[in-house]
């Protein structure tokens, strides 16, 4: 009972990098029905923007998320011309071999261009430790986390209330009936693409000074991502911040109670347990699972 | 006079003496992880193999021949079993060396025996590849047993002293990652401190490196439990992930001992924490601070120059990386030097004859080899470094050592510098 507080704590915040990490992908399956298996390797060049910017020119990773954006929208933009643009239209197993590839080839860039060794963002603040109770966290993990929450609301605010926003959610809906109201689908495809790697990217940055920069240290959170977006809906916004603090809340609570080794177990059999009993997650409309299949 | 300008002409041209005298190639295969996630260690040991090459064939090749690689790219096991097929058929090796890694000796090995290849196996620990009966598979390396063994010998003759405690009385907690190589350590040190010191063993937890996140869970546990020593084998990232996490929950140990160059083991650790780092102790080959002197003539020698060849190349001190890749090639040379063949059978009698004592080779090692084709574990000397101030320093076995450990027990995280 006395670790109660520090478990709820701890369970928030890594919730809220799973949730910063997520977002990304949430939205380009959501608007595009791709599943973006190259969205570790997105992330892994941001957490690497983050090390060489603080490297070279001693900026704090959140001085470096205003040059992360718009690089990151642009890298978007030419990896959707490049990529993902010959294979939008074809079927989820080329899109996934597509996606894959472009993961390897990402990740092994890295590696040739900045070995393999583990590097490491220490910015003053990543030492910084805030005490709320018996509590102790990281102020680094809480302004993620925060970021995470600001991020999810722009988007939802984004796609709820902007001509754009319903352009997306009219061309997820129906691509064709979309085409036919005269939405330049293609456009719509584009952007959302170049927003999701911007929104990983950052999450690249911010998680810098939390973990290793590594050519795939985004491996290490990318299946988890996956699990959030099934999990809370396959492409709801607000669905994938509860299921990462969903799997976040069984990760910690399962490792301190029965142990580290169960964590995977538990929240795994969560995942089976939902998409055979709710297909379209626990916060997705029913049917959604089958739009644009 | 004009022989003689003529013969020095000749010398000149020929190089060094030894260099001079090799006739022809003679190939071997190197298997190491040079993508992938194991890259990072597995390019500084062909960094290692590479050094010790140019050194043998300084000092007269392999055989009289000028030693050459052929490498493969192993960077998960059905890679590393395919590379070992391809180096032993495509470009005919004989041998092949690697592969740093636990997960990956055991499929390389037995693609080699299927071929009928020898396989010498210089770095990776995992228990069970000595114990699968294949009369062509060597390893210069300890194995994880004996990692486990040197770890509880360090707490129980070391520690336990110093914390003014009978090894009986300590309470210890065991922490790893849950590969082959993590295992194989953790449980031979479970043994030995439990069945043997009768250490009081608190907890054991088992994690999958590639995807924890947290170890708050873990961390509160232990603050429960309040154990003396934490054996932690870390692979990575995770050891950097405990260590701050802990200072964050202010979890209070007296020790932490890890053993191996990978997680507390690998100079990473030192670059993201700096002195905030101070305090770990990681189970090596030896790092700053080793005493040339406590070896034998012949093992000072190469160990010297081998030192002197990393400087040159890499400008700083050989890595562990380098040094089991340096130290297991350059057994390899003296056994084929004595065998005068890669026929398996002779080279089988020429690994077994080996009698090395402590102190004859690179890292201070020795060779007696085992029929199943282990170096004794006793003969692989292996050494306690500890993180002081950003840098690991040798601090045990004392007679090897300048230095000596300090924090015992660790005090509170803000007094260890």
């Amino acid at each position: 009972m006395q670790a109660l507080p520090q478990l709820v704590v701890s369970s928030l915040l890594l919730g809220g990098i799973y949730a910063l990490i997520a977002v990304g992908l949430t939205l380009i399956f959501g608007v595009m029905r791709v599943v973006n298996f190259a969205h570790g390797e997105f992330l892994m060049l941001g957490m690497y923007l983050a090390f060489w910017a603080f490297t070279l020119w001693g900026l704090d990773p959140y001085v470096t998320l205003v040059v992360e954006v718009p690089l990151f929208f642009a890298a978007g933009l030419l990896t959707y011309a490049l990529v993902v643009r010959g294979v939008i239209g074809a079927s989820h197993n080329v899109q996934i071999f597509t996606t894959v590839g472009l993961s390897i080839v990402l990740q092994n860039l890295a590696l040739v261009a900045w070995t393999g060794d583990f590097r490491f963002v220490r910015p003053w603040e990543a030492s910084v430790v805030l005490h709320a109770g018996t509590a102790a966290f990281n102020v680094s993990q809480l302004i993620a986390c925060a970021v995470a929450g600001v991020l999810t609301a722009g988007l939802v605010a984004f796609m709820k209330w902007t001509h754009t926003g319903r352009v997306m959610r009219a061309t997820a809906q129906d691509r064709d009936a979309a085409t036919l109201m005269g939405i330049d689908t293609d456009r719509v495809y584009r952007l959302t693409w170049a927003m999701g790697i911007a929104a990983v990217g950052a999450a690249g940055v911010l998680v810098a000074p939390l973990y290793s920069v590594y050519p795939t240290a985004g491996l290490q959170f990318v299946l988890l991502a996956y699990v959030v977006v099934v999990l809370g809906g396959l492409g709801d916004m607000l669905g994938a911040l509860a299921g990462s603090l969903v799997v976040a809340a069984v990760e910690v609570a399962g490792s301190y109670l029965f142990g580290t080794a169960w964590k995977e177990v538990l929240y795994f059999v969560l995942f089976i347990a939902v998409l055979v009993l709710r297909p379209a997650g626990l916060f997705g409309q029913r049917g959604a699972e089958m739009l644009g299949a | 006079m004009r022989l003689m300008i003529t013969a020095l002409l000749v010398s000149l041209l020929l190089g060094p003496p030894g260099a001079g005298a090799l006739q022809g190639d003679y190939q071997i295969g190197i298997l190491e992880p040079l993508t992938g996630p194991l890259a990072f260690e597995g390019k500084r040991h062909l960094e290692g193999f590479e050094i010790m090459r140019d050194m043998i064939n300084e000092r007269g090749g392999i055989m009289g021949k000028r030693l050459v690689f052929a490498v493969g790219d192993a960077t998960d096991p059905t890679a590393a079993a395919s590379e070992a097929n391809r180096l032993i058929t495509r470009e005919g090796v004989r041998i092949l060396t690697g592969t740093y890694s636990s997960t990956l000796c055991g499929a390389a090995s037995e693609a080699a025996a299927r071929q009928g290849a020898i396989y010498w196996e210089t770095s990776c620990v995992d228990p069970r590849f000595a114990k699968r009966n294949l009369p062509n598979v060597f390893r210069t390396e300890i194995d994880g047993t004996g990692f486990g063994w040197y770890n509880v010998e360090f707490v129980a003759k070391h520690l336990a002293p110093r914390l003014g405690k009978k090894p009986n009385e300590l309470r210890v907690v065991f922490l790893s990652e849950d590969s082959s190589y993590g295992q194989g350590v953790t449980e031979s040190a479970r043994n030995r401190a439990r069945d043997e010191l009768g250490m009081q063993e608190l907890a054991v937890e088992y994690y999958a490196f590639a995807s924890t996140n947290d170890f708050t869970p873990v961390i509160l546990k232990f603050k429960q439990l309040n154990p003396d020593v934490v054996f932690h084998v870390a692979r990575g990232n995770d050891a950097v992930l405990f260590w701050r996490q802990s200072r964050e929950q202010n979890l209070l140990f007296k020790a932490l001992v890890h053993a191996g160059a990978t997680g507390y083991g690998s100079p990473d650790f030192g670059k993201a924490l700096g002195a905030e780092g101070n305090g770990p102790f990681a189970l090596l080959e030896p790092g700053p601070g080793f005493r040339l002197e406590a070896l034998r003539p012949e093992g000072r020698r190469i160990e010297r120059d081998f030192r002197e060849a990393v400087r040159k190349r890499t400008g700083s001190y050989p890595l562990g990386g380098h040094q089991l890749a340096g130290a297991g090639l350059w057994m390899l040379k003296l056994v084929l030097d004595r065998a005068g063949t890669d026929e398996l059978a002779a080279f089988r009698t020429a690994v077994l004859g080996l009698d090395l004592p402590v102190g004859s080779l690179i890292n201070g090692w020795g060779a007696r080899f085992a029929p199943t084709g282990q170096n004794a574990n006793e003969r692989v000397q292996h050494y306690m470094l500890q993180w002081q101030d950003g840098q690991l320093v040798t601090v045990w076995p004392e007679e090897f050592s300048t230095q000596r450990a300090k924090w015992i027990p660790l005090g509170p995280w803000d007094q260890r510098k």
